[in-house]
């Protein structure tokens, strides 16, 4: 067992950070909006965890609180997302469809090149000897399972909640949830805060795990990846983004073997999975358990947010 | 819960250290570089390297009559498929040390996981700051981009010693080249020369007309190009085709027949700052020998990286003959832990005559390199092909 986990723990790890990355995208996605904001706030948040964790102007901290830094990292991540989540939102979620995309793009865009360019975040070569909470890369589940947890129970329970029905109203029609006395600017942000927050502290966790931080973590091509998680896994329950993103992250390590053959493969799953999956993996396998998905939609409901 | 989660990790890790096992035969050399995605275009020059060397030392016997294996995996070009990589090597492959990966911000994220496992890296091409502090088992075979650069602006300097006025030009989103270019503006300003202007892009630039603009608007004497193949070959040639008629120095990502087709015969002239070159040592045995296998698969001299991993594999090798006799024991007979320590004190002794010169590396890992080179672009009379002279 120690040994499987020798070889795969990073593997394991990486499915589970990946999945909540993809739920980050599932949040807003949940109201109605498209945002591809995430690496943007994963990116902050690692770099928050990189400079706290390297920067000698924070070594006090480090000497007084030993551990617990990192726990604090994670706050520091999560308020500093929640406040710029709250700056951008607030006009960009005005726009919608694909003009909220756009913009969050150059959101992202912005972001690096600003890292790209700054002292503090060490320009293109980024922040490297990140200090280590575990010895082995497999010892991080320890901090990102309990955070997989938590935002399941919370999507699960978010979803069934006064807010979770307001996400709905929204994402299915904005003008008639607007007639009903859903407040969709405030509900829309409050959406794309927590996706905003969830990312963030992703990242400040990821930062140790990786080593290293660097801009090439918060790019364009993220952006895509994370929507393909939620598209191929599912963007109707909680429950999508986590098999969307454990499987794409997992489909290239498992098909290592086949060397270069495998992102052909990989490439296959994903034509195949969006051809015959329309509403994702967690959408499909909704259809076939009729009466446990009380309060969700039927499926076959066109899809305009994708 | 989470001690209780810590505590059940290190069941689980002691439970996976507890046993020992000795080196298989032939000796597994891990090879983790990029062999897919957009760095690929670096890692594939490597990739031919490294089987070129595979090859090579096979067939002069190996380590003293053992062969090598090299287990080729993937890292992609990101951070977390280098850690991927480099776990499948060292746990699953076994292998005795690794090569790679091809990009620096890889190394800082794989090495420090193979430096904890105790596990000897030699970087081929990572250049930037700080690769061999990661740990006392990371070395490289990569010179830094301090040494080389300035080689070419001295040679720039001595052609035509009326320069006065440089534009600095880099590709500020690879790590490689911004540390380059800073290399070459405190190189321009000790030489007493005028920064006239510092223009940035994005390695994925295709249109260069604002830096060329501002180039032109500058009216230097030298342009210093910071960039990759592709990009950088975009920007000489517009550059020239905008009218700009003063010297181009190319930086070490310059340094591959790659940008041939891309500036065509605008390349023509440009100087280039090189670790390796072809032509640079005609009585070197060993790089005769690569550019001779070289040139019959690809017809054309070997690029910088393929001759950078043959020389990290070649100290591989040659460290695991060392270890042979330090330990008067077979590779294959050693314990594998042993044969990793053994390994990395053995990279780290003696001198290796390899394809780019006599190198060595010191305690720290870090590469001791005797000469460099610098090369002017001469274009064939199609336009499409040319060749690294060599100058200096």
């Amino acid at each position: 067992m120690g040994h499987f986990l020798d070889n795969n723990g990073f593997l394991l790890v990486t499915l589970v950070q990946q999945a909540l990355l993809a739920m980050s995208l599932y949040f807003p996605l949940a109201a109605g909006q498209l945002s591809l904001a995430s690496p943007g706030f994963y990116a902050l948040g690692g770099y928050i965890a990189a400079i706290v964790g390297t920067l000698d102007y924070f070594a006090p901290w480090r000497a007084s609180l030993g551990w617990l830094v990192f726990p604090l990292e994670w706050l520091l991540a999560a308020a500093a997302s929640a406040l710029l989540a709250l700056l951008v939102g607030i006009p960009a979620l005005r726009l919608r469809g694909i003009y909220l995309a756009l913009a969050t793009i150059a959101f992202v865009e912005i972001l690096r090149v600003l890292s790209l360019n700054l002292e503090i975040t060490g320009g293109a070569i980024g922040i490297f000897g990140v200090p280590q909470l575990f010895e082995s890369r497999w010892g991080y589940i320890a901090v990102f399972g309990p955070l997989l947890v938590c935002t399941l129970v919370f999507g699960h329970r978010l979803e069934r909640s006064r807010v979770g029905r307001a996400f709905r109203a929204i994402r299915e029609d904005e003008l008639a949830a607007d007639a009903m006395g859903i407040n969709t600017t405030r509900y829309k942000v409050l959406a794309f805060v927590i996706g905003a927050v969830l990312a963030g502290v992703v990242g400040a966790m990821s930062a140790p795990f990786l080593n290293t931080w660097n801009a090439r973590q918060g790019t364009f091509d993220a952006s895509i990846a994370y929507l393909a998680y939620v598209l191929i896994g599912g963007s109707r329950s909680i429950w999508g983004p986590l098999f969307g993103g454990m499987l794409l992250a997992a489909l290239p390590e498992v098909l290592r073997p086949l060397k270069d053959s495998r992102l052909i493969i990989n490439g296959l799953v994903l034509v195949f999975a969006s051809i015959y999956l329309p509403q994702g993996i967690s959408g499909t396998l909704a259809r076939f358990s009729p009466g446990k998905r009380k309060g969700a939609l039927p499926a076959g409901e066109p899809q305009e947010d994708a | 819960m989470k001690r209780a989660a810590l505590l059940i990790v290190n069941c689980l890790l002691f439970a996976g250290a507890a046993h020992a096992e000795t080196v298989a035969t032939p000796i597994p050399i891990g090879i983790a570089l990029a062999q897919t995605s957009n760095v690929a275009l670096l890692g594939e020059e490597e990739v031919v390297g490294a089987k070129i060397a595979e090859k090579y030392f096979n067939a002069q016997g190996g380590v003293n009559g053992t062969q090598v294996k090299l287990v080729f995996q993937d890292t992609g070009g990101d951070e977390a498929g280098a850690i991927n990589a480099f776990s499948n090597l060292i746990n699953r492959d076994k292998v005795v040390g690794i090569v790679g990966p091809t990009l620096s911000q890889q190394a800082f994220s794989a090495d420090p996981v193979a430096n904890r496992l105790k596990v000897p890296v030699i970087g081929p091409s990572n250049t930037a700051k700080g690769i061999p502090q990661i740990g006392e088992y990371v070395g490289r075979v990569s010179a830094p981009v301090a040494i080389v650069a300035p080689y070419a602006v001295k040679e720039a300097l001595a052609e035509n010693p009326r320069i006065k006025t440089v534009a600095v030009l880099y590709a500020q989103n690879d790590a490689f080249n911004t540390s380059e270019s800073k290399t070459f503006q405190e190189t321009v300003v000790q030489r007493g020369l005028k920064i006239a202007t510092v223009q940035k892009f994005m390695t994925t630039d295709t249109d260069f007309t604002t830096q060329v603009t501002a180039v032109l608007a500058a009216n230097v004497d030298l342009a210093i190009i910071s960039g990759l193949s592709a990009d950088g070959g975009n920007l000489v040639k517009q550059l020239r085709q905008l009218g700009y008629k003063g010297a181009i120095i190319g930086g070490n990502g310059l340094n591959t027949a790659n940008i041939f087709p891309v500036c065509g015969k605008y390349c023509e002239g440009i100087l280039i700052a090189q670790a390796y070159s072809p032509g640079g040592d005609p009585k070197n045995a060993i790089n005769n020998a690569l550019i001779k296998e070289y040139r019959a698969t690809y017809k054309k001299d070997p690029p910088q990286f393929t001759a950078q991993t043959f020389a990290a594999v070649q100290v591989m090798v040659e460290a695991l003959k060392k270890v042979e006799a330090v330990t008067k024991s077979k590779i294959g007979k050693l314990d594998l832990g042993k044969a990793r320590e053994e390994l990395n004190k053995a990279i780290r002794t003696g001198s290796y005559l390899t394809p780019l010169g006599k190198i060595n590396l010191n305690q720290g890992g870090e590469i001791h390199q005797e000469t460099f080179y610098v090369a002017r672009i001469k274009m064939d009379a199609n336009g499409k092909t040319g060749k690294y002279i060599y100058v200096k």
